[in-house]
């Protein structure tokens, strides 16, 4: 069990990998640029602020996942809270990506109904995952 | 550091952070964020609601940690790794802020960016802290 959530880890963490600098033309592919410029200038300066801070918080997330798996693996309480609190972050997510979004405004290209599949699949392997990995850490493997 | 000492500094993070939260729903108040993105498109306004949630978030997460187990912060290895992400966390958001925000909003609004420069340089010395002190 240990050596295959190790190896989710690997995959999670090329997948948040991906996820970071597929993230830079998130953007482009939206059109933020144009569609931000009728906001105030604080607020556009607040989207943006915001969106760097959830792409850090994803960097971070990979780097905990390809660099410190021991870690993540090791049982105690610090990682069962780091596992779970990442799980919910994804939880969230996954929840928006089927509830929240309404994508209409995208326009519907092979790629970008691509995009959208590999995210939800992403998305919730992540959950998956860091659902697992806080049951482990809870003791969940006896 | 005396280790007690920096346990109690994390804690005072934590109360700050608990101020963050609740400074984050009076700001989307203060600042009229549902007016100023009354005419935006719908996907741009649900996106920047959904940011703000996260941020919210981990700002929780954060607090809830730091009140509840500040030694967390202290752990050789993946402790420090955690402080660190923390303090260039909060080092950046003060960069932000006197680099990239509007300067004729900051004007107006004196009190508070500086009120909030000073909170944010707090956490981020704070946290620094964590990640170099030695037990």
């Amino acid at each position: 069990m240990k050596e295959l959530l190790n190896i989710g880890l690997i995959l999670a963490g090329f997948g948040l990998s991906v996820l970071v600098v597929a993230s830079f033309w998130i953007p482009k592919i939206l059109g933020w640029k144009e569609k931000l410029a009728g906001l105030t200038p604080l607020m556009r300066e607040l989207f943006w602020t915001y969106s760097a801070y959830i792409l850090a918080s994803h960097l971070f997330f990979a780097i905990l996942a390809l660099g410190f798996r021991d870690w993540l693996l090791s049982g105690t309480s610090a990682a069962a809270a780091m596992s779970g609190f990442i799980c919910f972050w994804w939880s969230v997510r996954v929840y928006l990506q089927f509830f929240g979004f309404d994508l209409e405004e995208v326009e519907d290209t092979a790629l970008n109904r691509l995009a959208k599949h590999l995210l939800t699949v992403l998305f919730v392997c992540l959950m998956i995952l860091f659902a697992i990995l806080t049951w482990w850490n809870l003791g969940g493997a006896g | 550091m005396n280790t007690e000492l920096m346990m109690w500094f994390l804690r005072l993070a934590g109360l700050i952070c608990v101020g963050l939260v609740v400074a984050n729903f009076v700001a989307s108040r203060r600042l009229g964020y549902a007016r100023s993105l009354a005419g935006a498109e719908t996907l741009v306004r649900q996106i920047f609601y959904v940011h703000c949630a996260y941020i919210v978030m981990l700002i929780s997460g954060l607090a809830i940690l730091s009140l509840g187990w500040p030694e967390l912060f202290l752990e050789p290895g993946m402790g420090r790794v955690v402080s660190g992400f923390f303090a260039v966390f909060w080092g950046s958001r003060v960069v932000v802020q006197l680099t990239y925000y509007d300067p004729k909003y900051r004007r107006r609004e004196r009190f508070w960016d500086f009120f909030f420069l000073l909170v944010f340089l707090s956490l981020a010395v704070i946290f620094a802290s964590a990640t170099l002190v030695t037990q």
